[in-house]
């Protein structure tokens, strides 16, 4: 069987997957920021995206409220969120082995998933807001994409404008870069350890609100976006922000490709064995960042 | 290439993200000897015993042992070959007793390696705790032990990382002669040390690092007149 | 002391042997499950609860095995005990190639490699569909008793309690815990970590590879979704922790106790007990996380052998 290819599919592909993977960096950023400030990998990540996703659906669906507007209430409600799970539940095993973090979060994400099973069902739910697609040049690109690329794009900067800016931002990168002499100099590290899962869960939060408006949810979705996420974080290099954020667009359009080029369930594959070759390669990560 | 020394570090360089731990170091060591390695914090040294056993990779130079190269060996490997090494921050394995801390390194049979483990049990005056685990000794007893678990592997080269931190006088002095034992015996030691007492006490070369170079080397007594050394240490 | 010990064993292993002819088949089959999940659980004692390297995504191997076993049934006519015993080699050649390159990772990164495994393998299989039925899955013929399937799973249970035995009171698996407790020393102090990693994984491999053969004959069909599920890993993560990681008897604890459990709480609602199974993984981690086992064996020092 023999598939042409012609440019504009690839450069449809590139697009497409970029637009994704904004979302992707979105939400990675989030994990990152948990992984490099209490070195904990946050196996609830996605399931805090689903939190979102279903905030936004409820507040669409009883009150017709725009899902772009709705996450001036999932962001800090999920930024609550996590909060309270780090305040209880994640601080006690911050600076154990990572073992124990690691199943600790599993847990929490089984518990609150099944709690969402039960609450809402395992149906799917879609938030039919946004639909169609316009053409420019010759490339479709798709409505909901591009706003939520845009949203996730506009979070995302200010995200980093927190980080690099603020007081409290440049806590939280003095502390994943050196805990210790964080300490030492002063800053309060478990209000920084607070602060990051809030402000992580918030951008999986959004994340999830955002991908509402593209594909349906479901109370299990979150469990690919915690692997994706971890995949974006090895690419763009632990404790690398800006790298995340790269390494985002990079899983976007390697996805993208590999949908065009073979089926969507290889392009899962795919990312597997491009997460297992870069471990192995450069476990620092393509853009280089801590081990 | 052929030589009598027991390890040999050229011209090794290691560098973190935008910090160079280590720079351009080179150091011989002699067979038999007790030899010190000093200098600041940050000065490089646990790096360079991290380089020396293979837990970290050089980004430049080579290191021999015992005339052949290792730089490019695993750590458990490195091992095997003879050198043996003890922590900075403790890391016995807690949940394994004190006997069994000693058994899981050795590499004889069963008799003779419990036979040897109660050895060097009662020899670190750890004996009667051997059925506790690892994790609930004091800390001063849990360095013996990690002393105690390198000298069962019974390695050529020692490298002993800030031994005496942490140890109370009396427990000093009997590990002070538990490594002049060790060289009584043909082995080599490589300590480094903070507690220049100790450093005077022991060794008989003293290599002194700063800033990850090597400043200078000599006998105890040469290198603490050396201006430089004192600078680097007290500033000026 | 041993002989009682022996006593005790040689009497639960008659009782086991000559029980399914006394009681109903409900009995029976509810035991089955628990040999099944005992199997299970301590294969995942292996690697994870000696080695201390999370592996997220043990239920691929159950799946493997499940699918080889189906396979040879079906396409080739090969009898299921047999086809499981393949089912256990190519689980354990998956393991191989995954391990290799994964164990090398340090602990987080390769439990997250782990969790895609899963996926990964299911989504193989889905691909694959000439050979795997696809998403209809393959279809076995039912049988006629479970009675020698009781026994084998019986079988496997107990080969997983032996092989557990052997390990702990072994040099290889004081070794195996010692890069639980500290990798970076173990390594220093001469010990192949990688290699030993290795060889527990692979053994942790093929037990649930028989496993899954013995499970696609029991339940005569198996699809992708059914076969690869997460909650089977869960449980076996649960069943284990819960019990007492790193102990011989520690899972078959857990998984006697969860299955009863789970036993329960099915009839009242299909995903009530799963959320319980996340909430107890929560509270062993964070209050009992050498499992209660491991709390009676360092309260009350008891031996290894525990």
């Amino acid at each position: 069987m023999t598939i042409h290819f012609t440019g504009t599919m690839l450069l449809q592909g590139i697009v497409s997957g970029l637009l994704s993977g904004g979302v992707y960096a979105m939400i990675a950023l989030g994990m990152a920021l948990i992984f490099g400030v209490m070195r904990v990998i946050n196996v609830a990540h996605g399931t805090l995206l689903m939190l979102g996703g279903y905030v936004t659906y409820w507040l669409f669906a009883l009150y017709g409220m725009n899902p772009f507007l709705s996450l001036l209430i999932s962001f800090p409600l999920l930024f609550v969120v996590g909060l309270l799970l780090q305040r209880f539940f994640v601080s006690r095993v911050v600076g154990a082995p990572e073992l124990s973090s690691l199943i600790l979060t599993f847990g929490l994400s089984i518990f609150i998933t099944n709690v969402a099973v039960m609450s809402w069902t395992s149906d799917y739910r879609s938030v039919e807001f946004l639909t169609g697609s316009f053409l420019l040049g010759p490339i479709a690109i798709s409505k909901p994409r591009l706003v939520t690329f845009g949203f996730a794009l506009l979070i995302t900067v200010a995200a980093f404008v927190f980080l690099n800016k603020t007081k409290t931002g440049k806590a939280i990168r003095a502390t994943s870069q050196h805990r210790e002499l964080a300490q030492v100099c002063g800053i309060n590290v478990r209000r920084i350890d607070l602060i990051t899962f809030g402000l992580a869960s918030a951008l999986a939060g959004a994340g999830g609100s955002l991908i509402s408006v593209m594909y349906s949810i479901f109370p299990e979705m979150g469990r690919g976006y915690v692997f994706k996420s971890f995949l974006v974080i090895v690419l763009g290099g632990a404790g690398n922000y800006p790298g995340a954020f790269l390494g985002g667009l990079l899983l976007g359009v390697v996805e993208g490709l590999t949908s065009l080029l073979l089926t969507a369930q290889l392009s899962e594959v795919i990312a597997y064995v491009l997460l297992v070759l870069v471990l192995l390669i450069r476990p620092t990560g393509l853009l280089g960042g801590r081990t | 290439m052929p030589s009598d020394l027991i390890l040999e570090v050229r011209g090794v360089s290691k560098r973190f993200g935008g910090v160079t731990a280590v720079q351009n170091c080179s150091l011989a060591v002699e067979p038999g000897k007790i030899v010190a390695l000093v200098g600041p914090n940050g000065s490089g040294k646990t790096t360079l015993f991290n380089l020396i056993t293979g837990v970290e990779r050089l980004d430049e130079g080579e290191i021999y042992f015992k005339g052949d190269r290792i730089d490019h060996l695993p750590p458990h490997k490195i091992a095997r070959r003879g050198i043996g090494r003890t922590f900075q921050l403790i890391r016995v394995f807690p949940e394994l007793t004190a006997l069994e801390n000693l058994l899981v390194v050795a590499r004889q049979d069963w008799e003779p390696a419990y036979r040897r483990a109660l050895e060097l049990l009662t020899f670190v005056k750890l004996d009667q705790l051997r059925g506790e685990f690892a994790g609930n000794l004091s800390y001063g007893q849990q360095r013996l032990l990690e002393f105690a678990r390198v000298l069962m592997i019974d390695p050529d080269l020692v490298l002993l990382d800030e031994p005496a931190a942490g140890i109370n006088r009396s427990l000093l002095n009997d590990l002070l002669n538990a490594i002049r034992d060790l060289r009584a015996g043909g082995k080599t030691v490589l300590i480094v040390e903070h507690d220049m007492k100790v450093v005077m006490d022991l060794s008989e070369k003293i290599f002194v690092l700063d800033h990850g170079e090597k400043l200078t080397e000599g006998t105890p007594e040469t290198v603490l007149k050396d201006e430089r050394v004192l600078e680097a240490y007290f500033g000026r | 002391m041993k002989w009682g010990a022996a006593v005790i064993v040689v009497a639960i292993l008659t009782g086991l042997g000559i029980m399914p002819f006394y009681v109903s088949n409900y009995v029976v089959t509810f035991t089955l499950q628990i040999f099944m999940w005992i199997a299970l659980a301590e294969s995942w004692n292996l690697i994870s609860g000696l080695t201390g390297y999370v592996s997220f995504g043990h239920v691929a191997f159950f799946g493997t095995g499940a699918y080889t076993a189906a396979i040879l049934i079906t396409k080739l006519g090969w009898h299921w005990l047999p086809a499981s015993l393949v089912g256990s080699v190519t689980a354990a050649i998956l393991a191989l190639i995954i391990g290799y390159p994964c164990l090398r990772l340090k602990g987080p990164y390769f439990a997250i490699s782990m969790l895609g495994l899963n996926e990964v393998v299911r989504a193989l299989v889905s691909y694959f569909d000439r050979l795997t039925g696809g998403g209809s899955g393959i279809t076995l013929s039912p049988m006629n008793t479970i009675l020698p399937l009781y026994y084998a799973m019986g079988g496997v249970a107990l080969a997983g309690l032996v092989i557990t035995y052997w390990t702990i009171t072994s040099r290889f698996g004081l070794r195996l815990l010692s890069i639980r407790e500290n990798e970076v020393a173990a390594e220093a102090m001469g010990i192949p970590t990688a290699a030993l990693k290795l060889y527990a994984f692979l053994i942790s491999a093929a037990l649930p590879g028989i496993v899954g053969g013995f499970y696609a004959r029991y339940v005569s069909h198996i699809e992708p979704l059914g076969t690869f599920p997460l909650i089977t890993t869960i449980t076996m993560i649960v069943m284990c922790l819960f019990g007492g990681r790193g102990t011989i008897f520690g899972p078959v604890l857990g998984a006697t106790l969860l299955s009863l459990f789970q036993e329960w709480a099915w009839s009242r609602f299909l995903y009530f007990h799963e959320a319980i199974f996340g909430a107890i993984i929560v509270l062993v981690i964070l209050l009992m996380p050498r499992g209660i086992l491991g709390v009676l064996q360092q309260r009350f020092r008891l031996p290894r052998v525990v």
